[in-house]
């Protein structure tokens, strides 16, 4: 089985960083994964994204069209991959940065405060790993014991100082819906 | 009986020079062997050849050669000595080599300061293909591919190398000389050895440039054709040492 | 790398680069190009640690000439670009191929012809397996398919170009290069290689050495050129590798190489979920080229189905090498988005109906 993940958003939330840490987790798990970045002049334009495939048995395509899931935390990325998102498939929006919109009727919406949690907390860089936290909630393929696991392994040396406050905010993510419930 | 000439120990025993008549490159050539010898630089000498009258080198010099495709030599002695820091790396092109079609190649060696020493002969002319028009020929010169003579309109200017090469802040030291006279050939001699000695001291690209005689393609006598370096050359390219750090001196 | 034994997730380009220095590379030589800088950056930092060479070259024919002149002494060297740039390469490698010298040359492929775009792309076959130089010369070229395979066929490409003084192209293409998997470095595998018969070290106890084409000598270059193939004929014999999945009973064998192989492997489970016996071919050395295996294939009935994002350079190989003893299709789009597992799926079945005998090319 194979699952696949974009996250988007815009330069400086730290995507590339939270796919990193999210594809750490897959392998950490013993599981197949591969990440994938828009890169070059793709990324002049202020939005980054990257894709990651993570499966039991060998990944095939790396660069697909379409997404079972789609990470996004501002709102040109949600115009953008709201359609690039499979029937059936969820897409995890920013509600601080993202307007509450549903313009297809055959994905699923969760929409979650990932800057606002990340505000409370003191420290807006730390959204990606809300955002995160929120799509453990809802996907049981990311784990969230594991996302802590990788994080440890992508922040070496002094930024590790920095685990505690991510890993609030990655249990704050992993929270927050069921709180809003 | 004493003894009065010998063939360098770094030139090939049974050598023989396929030059022209009157070349300068044999001159050249039994100066660099001299100064390998008398330097103790020939057990450690690697030499990028290059292309043009002078590609024949690895025929006449007895050290070690690699070839490089025309223009690269200075690149391919920046291999060659940062590959073995330790080893001695020389190139010995001609202008059109190092000064038309290698010139992004040369002056960048110079502009890092490679510890490498390259050898220009600049005789204002493709020589190996028949006397065309290149990068030193001279205003009014008439070549095969010039008929009517260097203008600025249809070829611009030539350069003048040893003057460039100076300019670059990596450059040891660069000079140029000619082999006109037995005096110009023992200065000659003086300012290879000097870009060779900056290369061993470790003080960056050491550069000579050679003004030489192609009788052939001049269509002179080997008489003519010196008097020519001397009366022609010169005046557009003046002798002399343009850059040489160990003495701080300039023109 | 503190543990080599140990799986990191890892970009291929910085992949290619660690192993690089892990196979011994004393020197480096390269100019930036979207997608393979990583290498550059990764080695400027890593080079200078480890005592060895490093230099930001004018351009990509200077830096391939630089490499040319370290490997002529005997060191480990390599350059890294991509496409256009490796087209400026050209000259040096016809050198390098014909004064046997063993260029390490790493080209992460994007979209052309002409600038084209920094996309991945395989259009660089030709250029590679046949070369863009004068003269008749061959290189070995060798083309990774995932991260971990960058890394095994960095050490091996070392190795193989001084076992047999020749040149290797390593292609990948921007997708690997840019892509991270999980990968472990390992030990490099190959033996050190002797090169003290050759190298250029200074005309020491022993007699100089010249390594140039023997150009005016008519003789000694014919002989020189026979020469060049014989070598390549026991390169092909004892280096050509591939890999082959389910092709025991298979009537399609889909064939691809690089990256697109996973993704011929995916479509391969899904037509046979479909009832369809597809199989799968992936040379791993393009040149030396798996003429061999394609042939006794293609003499058991197979039909072969070619998946390239080109417009069919590797085909024409595999079309050669079956002798027209089963058919050969072709799925390909020039550049972009690299074929999806569902788009070869549609084009095995339309090609099937074709008897194989046809191309889908899709845009």
């Amino acid at each position: 089985m194979e699952t696949n993940f974009i996250l988007a958003g815009f330069g400086g939330q730290g995507i590339l960083l939270a796919g990193t840490i999210l594809a750490n987790s897959f392998m950490l798990e013993g599981k197949n994964v591969t990440w994938y970045p828009c890169y070059g002049a793709e990324m002049r334009g202020g939005t980054v994204n990257c894709e990651i495939v993570v499966s039991d048995s060998e990944v095939s395509s790396v660069h697909k069209q379409d997404t079972d899931y789609a990470l996004v935390l501002n709102q040109q990325s949600f115009d953008k991959f709201v359609h690039r998102v499979k029937p059936g498939g969820t897409i995890v929006s920013n509600s601080t940065l993202v307007a509450e919109a549903r313009p297809r009727t055959d994905i699923k919406y969760v929409f979650a405060p990932m800057t606002q949690i990340a505000n409370e907390l003191g420290n807006s860089k730390v959204a990606n790993m809300a955002a995160l936290g929120v799509l453990a909630s809802v996907c049981s393929v990311v784990s969230k014991e594991y996302l802590a696991k990788g994080f440890e392994k992508v922040m070496s040396g002094k930024k590790k100082e920095l685990l505690p406050l991510n890993i609030k905010a990655l249990e704050s993510g992993y929270n927050i819906l069921a709180q809003a419930k | 009986m004493q003894q009065v000439f010998s063939i360098p120990k770094s030139m090939k025993k049974d050598f023989r020079y396929t030059f022209c008549p009157g070349c300068d490159h044999g001159v050249a050539i039994r100066l660099v062997a001299e100064l390998l010898d008398e330097m103790n630089l020939r057990e450690k000498a690697i030499c990028s050849t290059s292309i043009g009258c002078s590609v024949f080198l690895y025929d006449f010099l007895d050290v070690d050669c690699v070839e490089a495709p025309h223009g690269r030599a200075c690149a391919s002695a920046t291999g060659v000595k940062r590959a073995r820091p330790d080893k001695f790396a020389f190139t010995y092109q001609g202008d059109g080599d190092f000064a038309s079609i290698g010139l992004a190649e040369s002056m960048h060696t110079a502009l890092r300061g490679e510890c490498v020493s390259a050898i220009c002969i600049n005789n204002t002319t493709y020589g190996m293909t028949g006397g065309q028009l290149g990068p030193t020929t001279i205003m009014g010169q008439i070549t095969t591919t010039s008929p009517y003579g260097r203008n600025r309109e249809y070829y611009g200017y030539p350069i003048r190398i040893a003057e460039q090469i100076a300019l670059c802040d990596g450059t040891a030291y660069s000079a140029r000389v000619a082999l006109d006279t037995v005096p110009h050939i023992n200065q000659a001699k003086q300012a290879l050895k000097k870009a060779f000695e900056v290369q061993v001291q470790g003080l960056g690209f050491g550069f000579v440039e050679i003004l030489s005689s192609c009788p052939t393609n001049w269509h002179m006598t080997p008489q003519e054709a010196h008097e020519r370096v001397r009366n022609e050359m010169v005046p557009v390219f003046p002798l002399g040492v343009y850059k040489d750090v160990t003495t701080e001196k300039g023109v | 790398m503190t543990d080599n034994n140990e799986k990191v997730l890892i970009k291929g380009n910085y992949a290619i680069a660690q192993a690089a220095i892990n196979a011994g590379c004393q020197c480096y030589f390269g100019y930036p190009i979207t997608p393979q800088t990583e290498i550059g950056e990764y080695l400027s930092a890593e080079m200078p640690k480890l005592g060895r060479g490093y230099v930001c070259a004018e351009s990509e024919i200077a830096a391939i000439n630089m490499v040319v002149g370290a490997v002529s002494t005997g060191v480990r060297a390599m350059t890294t670009s991509s496409s256009l740039a490796v087209a400026l390469m050209q000259e040096a490698l016809s050198y390098a191929a014909s004064d046997e010298l063993p260029v390490v040359l790493v080209n992460v492929m994007r979209a052309g012809p002409g600038l084209g775009y920094i996309y991945p792309a395989q259009g660089d076959y030709n250029q590679s397996v046949y070369g863009g130089g004068n003269g008749d010369y061959k290189i070995i070229v060798l083309a990774p398919s995932t991260v971990q395979e960058c890394i095994d066929l960095t050490y091996r490409a070392f190795y193989l170009a001084q076992k047999y003084r020749n040149p290797v192209i390593l292609l990948a293409d921007g997708l690997l290069g840019q892509m991270m998997e999980p990968a472990c470095f390992g030990e490099n595998p190959y033996p050190e290689v002797d090169v003290s018969s050759w190298a250029l070290t200074g005309a020491k106890g022993r007699e100089s050495r010249a390594i140039y084409s023997l150009g005016p000598n008519e003789k000694k270059q014919i002989q020189h050129v026979y020469n060049l193939f014989k070598k390549f004929e026991v390169i092909a014999e004892k280096e050509t590798t591939y890999e082959e999945f389910q092709t025991e009973d298979a009537e399609i064998v889909l064939t691809a190489f690089g990256s697109m192989t996973r993704n011929i492997k995916a479509a391969m489970k899904v037509l046979r979920d479909k009832g369809i016996k597809a199989g799968c071919f992936r040379p791993i050395t393009l040149s030396p080229f798996p003429h061999k295996r394609i042939l006794e294939l293609a003499t058991e009935g197979k039909n072969f189905v070619v998946v390239e994002m080109n417009m069919g350079q590797m085909y024409k190989d595999v079309k050669y090498s079956v002798e027209g003893r089963s058919e050969v299709g072709l799925i390909n789009r020039p550049v972009g988005e690299w074929l999806s597992v569902e788009e070869i799926v549609e084009a095995v079945e339309k090609l099937m109906e074709k008897n194989y005998a046809a191309s889908i090319q899709y845009s």
